[in-house]
């Protein structure tokens, strides 16, 4: 009944197809997918956001699996909760630094909803998972009725909020790389309060001499991979050293001591 | 009728920790708040709220039609039918006509405040169609500092003794300015009011989230011209409110008045966004303090300049949390001279009103960490000039002009001290600062009411004038009734938050609960245990000085026995007590400390200890509770919490994305103790525990943080990049 309709959000259209086919032939300018809603949902509530068309694709299971394919890759389906990602075996065995990222988003009751593609295509600057990801050497492959197509994380995130994804488009699947064997890992950050947004943070991914992947949380609109402080590193930098290089390119400040100092925590854990 | 805690009749329930009986319904989802309440007929308010800062209203043009609409208002329709909300002044000061209007006319003066109201016939529709109200603005300047402010809506001075002199002849002067930033409520329930007009009987109804319903009823009937007897003001259950639901929200007048337009039950449940930008904010205040110090540390008198940032328009209780500042600035030291003064000046921001110690914490704030920079000045121990400047006598009378009725503050700081442990040296890795800070505030004053009456079936059904919002009444109040009337709490029903059920009071606010509704329940009931008596005398035909209170009820000399029914079937018994008293003055010492990461500024309150003294404790348990609550939102305020506009006045922390409130993972150990010295002011000796923590805390935590630094002032938030900035100097 209309008396009882106690959403808010602006009026809009609702669609839940049951395959992806579908699910593509009705997205475009005036339609927003539906994952999670951890960041959408809001974003409607305060008629941020004020799409036409909602197009639900939480029914589409298919994109809901998390595997290994003979080749190595970790293949993360859009739709995985990050929840399931946060309770992977495989994950937390081979790929940790995932493992590691994800709890640090939210809490538990939001990443029980939200998905690991809606944390990558949301492109929040504050976002956790697409930071592991950039340092972990991931692929974005896209569908939409024209085609598919892969990207990397330099390529698909290009602002704050904002991804090469065209309104047609949908994230699917998430491809990892496997890490390098004996390699370390870490993740840091700082936020105010546990739970909330991140001020910064870092990822790292490091074999001693051999393999340095340093990607930046809060050192700009979108994960920065420091790929002059990865260099250094091989080259047998100290990880004071190096932090202090990652966080160079940060204009002098707080923000800066902040990154430097994360990093550092980040490469010596990861070096434990 | 037993209940859980088995209390034998006639024993002790005052000071025992017991669990409160109301958590059941609470815990257990229960609970029903106003946004629970579904009447038939009802219908929804959305509220078209401005944007700007400060504009003129050229024009308001309501939609020629949209689904589910049913009325729009703007201050065209409340023209002629309503006056702005009343206006409080405190004591001795000026205050300024700019009373808040219930509906922007002509000019607005911050974003979110109300601007239209629409009905409709659910929220959604509502808020669809407010989008649908057009409304013209042109733009003017506003005022975001209030330094820039050129208009003081507060006014007060209060002078005592030789200040001059004292500075003068001081070997010794020292202070410095110091800042609280405003802060959000954040209640987890936000504001909201539920109305129904009946026409017949010309009876208007308002459900009220709100701390009382004496206020909301009072409010009204100023803001409509309405008598009280046609006025029925109804609190459900609250969910929290810090002070920030002590006035009648302008929203719940305007929903009044839809109302009666469109003859429905009509409905205003704020949302979060609108809490965070039309909901009155605390704090806002800064002091310029200056201390004249005797050589061997003599506090000679004080002096502060306090500035307050009151917002755009005066809400009933804005002007009291500066004045509340302003008298506590001698604090609880032997201070014989002080000169004090306010200001408080308008800017483009929504107003301000009491929040959680409501000038308490501002004052402890300047004038603690006033006493440390003194400390320093003077190459003293902090603890040893505050030793040697404390009150020891009572009742004392403040040269600002309060009387502190009673307290042990020497006794307090020797117990923080004792409970913080040793100091701990810096680290490699962080700067550790210990920091001690003491409070005295004030509690209670003007009056309470209570109704007790024996049942038919032997229960005591209390109604108090005081009202709950999570401090847990329900259980207090019975502690003190059942002890007094010797019998089991659980025959002791409280009822609260109806104006057409309890006798009227003053409100739930400044910690007055337990000091004045408590009291007047004590009385109550004391009256109502003597016409038991009177009746059980003339009942057994024995002399009144005979009967005892027993397991059984009442009996006499010779050991014939009368339950409570028995007694009340002799005819109706029902005692009104009105209690009045003077303000009653808690206090306490705090300790903390903290630790600031060198390489970040990141800072971490290692540990924190609260000693209070509220007088007697009703149920330590509870009291507890409130102090470690206080204390979270103290520390909120040290680590986190800040209410931030541009320079175009602008809110830029409207959302919880932005405003951050702590979570468990944030608290660190806290030590609470209580000293306990009886107020003689009321029958229970009790004082006030509610804003306590929030009180101590930020002080203690400002003068660790100073301490840390080796002497340099931040004010709170203490945020990594302040703290960096401040260890690179």
């Amino acid at each position: 009944m209309e008396g009882d309709r106690r959403v808010k959000p602006a009026p809009f259209e609702y669609a839940a197809p049951r395959s992806l086919e579908e699910a593509l032939g009705l997205l475009g300018e005036e339609a927003k997918p539906l994952a999670g809603g951890q960041s959408l949902v809001p974003l409607l509530n305060f008629r941020l956001a004020r799409p036409e068309l909602l197009v639900d694709i939480n029914g589409l299971s298919e994109l809901a699996r998390i595997r290994r394919g003979d080749d190595g890759v970790l293949r993360i389906g859009a739709l995985t909760r990050q929840s399931e990602l946060e309770r992977s075996e495989l994950v937390a065995a081979e790929w940790p630094l995932l493992t590691q990222a994800v709890r640090l988003v939210g809490h538990p009751q939001i990443r029980n909803r939200g998905t690991v593609g809606g944390s990558v295509a949301h492109a929040d600057p504050a976002a956790e998972v697409p930071v592991a990801l950039a340092a972990l050497g991931a692929r974005f492959v896209a569908r939409s009725p024209r085609g598919g197509r892969t990207l990397c994380a330099g390529d698909l995130f290009v602002g704050p909020l904002m991804t090469a994804l065209e309104p047609d488009e949908l994230l699917v699947e998430i491809e990892v790389p496997p890490v390098p064997e004996e390699a370390g890992c870490a993740f840091v950050e700082h936020a105010r309060t546990a739970g909330d947004f991140a001020i910064a943070g870092a990822a790292a991914v490091v074999v001693p001499a051999r393999h340095a992947a340093i990607a930046l949380l809060g050192a700009g609109p979108v994960p920065v991979r420091a790929s002059d402080a990865e260099g250094a590193l091989v080259a047998g930098a100290e990880p004071r050293e190096a932090a202090a290089l990652a966080a160079s390119h940060i204009g002098k400040g707080p923000r800066r001591a902040l990154v430097a100092e994360l990093v550092r925590r980040a490469l010596e854990e990861a070096a434990r | 009728m037993t209940s859980e805690v088995g209390s034998p009749a006639g024993g002790r329930l005052v000071g025992r920790p017991l669990p409160r009986r109301e958590d059941a319904r609470v815990l257990g989802g229960h609970s029903e708040f106003l946004d629970d309440l579904h009447p038939a007929g009802l219908a929804h308010l959305a509220f078209v709220r401005s944007p700007y800062a400060h504009a003129r209203v050229l024009s308001v043009t309501p939609p020629r039609g949209a689904p589910g609409l049913l009325a729009v208002l703007t201050a065209r329709e409340l023209e002629g039918r309503t006056r702005p909300l009343p206006i409080q002044s405190p004591e001795g000061s000026e205050v300024a006509d700019e009373p808040h209007p219930l509906l922007a006319a002509g000019e607005v003066r911050y974003v979110g405040q109300p601007v239209a109201a629409v009905v409709a016939e659910s929220r959604a529709l509502a808020e669809d169609a407010a989008e649908l109200v057009g409304v013209e603005y042109e733009e003017l300047d506003p005022v975001a500092d209030p330094h820039a402010s050129d208009l003081e809506l507060l006014r007060w001075r209060r002078t005592a003794g030789d200040v001059e002199g004292a500075f003068r002849s001081a070997a010794r002067v020292a202070g410095g300015r110091y800042a609280m930033p405003r802060l959000v409520a954040a209640p987890m329930e936000a504001r909201g009011a539920l109305a129904y007009h009946d026409p017949a009987a010309d009876l208007l109804t308002v459900w009220c989230s709100a701390q009382d319903t004496h206020r909301p009823l009072r409010h009204l009937g100023h803001v409509l011209g309405r008598p009280a007897e046609q006025l029925r003001v109804v609190v459900p259950d609250v969910g929290g409110a810090f002070g920030s639901k002590g006035s009648l929200a302008p929203e719940a007048a305007v929903a009044a008045i839809a109302a009666i337009d469109v003859g429905r039950p009509v409905k205003w449940a704020e949302d979060r966004a609108e809490n965070f930008v039309a909901a009155y904010q605390g704090r806002g205040m800064e002091a310029e303090v200056e201390l004249a110090l005797a050589a061997d540390g003599r506090m000679l008198a004080v002096r502060a300049r306090i500035l307050a940032d009151l917002g755009a328009y005066l809400l009933p209780a804005t002007a009291m949390p500066p004045h509340t500042a302003a008298m506590l600035m001698a604090g609880c030291y032997t201070i014989p001279a002080a000169d004090v003064r306010v200001s408080g000046v308008r800017t483009n921001k929504v107003p301000t009103g009491p929040y959680r110690g409501a000038g308490r914490p501002e004052a402890a704030y300047f004038l603690e960490r006033a006493v440390d920079d003194a400390a320093r000045a003077l190459a003293l121990d902090p603890v040893e000039l505050r030793r040697r400047n404390l009150i020891r006598e009572f009742p004392h009378r403040s040269p600002l002009g309060w009387t502190y009725d009673s307290g042990d503050y020497r006794r307090c700081l020797d117990l923080a001290l004792d409970l913080a442990g040793p100091r701990r040296a810096h680290s490699d890795e962080g700067l550790v600062g210990r920091g001690v800070a003491m409070y005295v505030e004030r509690a209670g004053g003007s009056f309470e009411a209570a109704r007790a009456t024996l049942e038919p079936d032997g229960r005591v059904i209390v109604r108090s004038s005081t009202s709950p919002h999570g401090q847990g009444h329900d259980m207090t109040f019975a502690q003190i009734a059942a002890e007094r009337l010797h019998v089991d709490p659980g025959d002791v029903v409280l009822e609260f938050g109806d104006s057409a059920l309890v006798p009227g009071g003053t409100g739930t606010f400044a910690s007055r609960s337990v000091a004045m509704g408590g009291s007047a329940v004590a009385r109550a009931v004391d009256e109502l245990g003597k016409q038991c008596v009177q009746t059980a005398a003339r009942l057994l035909d024995a002399p009144e000085d005979e009967i005892t209170w027993g397991e059984e009820g009442l009996a006499a000399g010779d050991g014939r026995t009368l339950a409570l029914p028995d007694v009340a079937a002799a005819g109706p018994l029902e005692a009104t007590a009105r209690f009045e008293s003077d303000l009653v003055f808690g206090s306490g010492a705090y300790a903390a400390e903290v630790e600031i990461e060198r390489a970040t500024g990141r800072l971490t309150v290692r540990r924190l200890t609260a000693v209070d003294d509220a007088g007697t404790i009703v149920n330590p348990l509870l009291a507890e509770g409130q102090v470690l609550g206080g204390a979270v939102q103290g520390l909120g305020e040290c680590l986190a919490e800040e209410a931030t506009y541009d320079d175009q006045a602008q809110p830029t922390s409207a959302s919880f994305a932005d405003y951050s409130l702590l979570t468990a993972a944030e608290i660190p150990p806290i030590a609470a103790e209580f000293v306990e010295s009886p107020s003689p002011l009321n029958p229970l000796g009790a004082k006030g525990i509610g804003e306590a923590g929030a009180i101590g805390t930020p002080a203690a935590v400002a003068n660790a943080v100073s301490d840390a630094l080796g002497g340099r002032h931040v004010d709170p938030p203490f945020t990594e990049e302040k703290l960096w900035r401040a260890i690179g100097e």
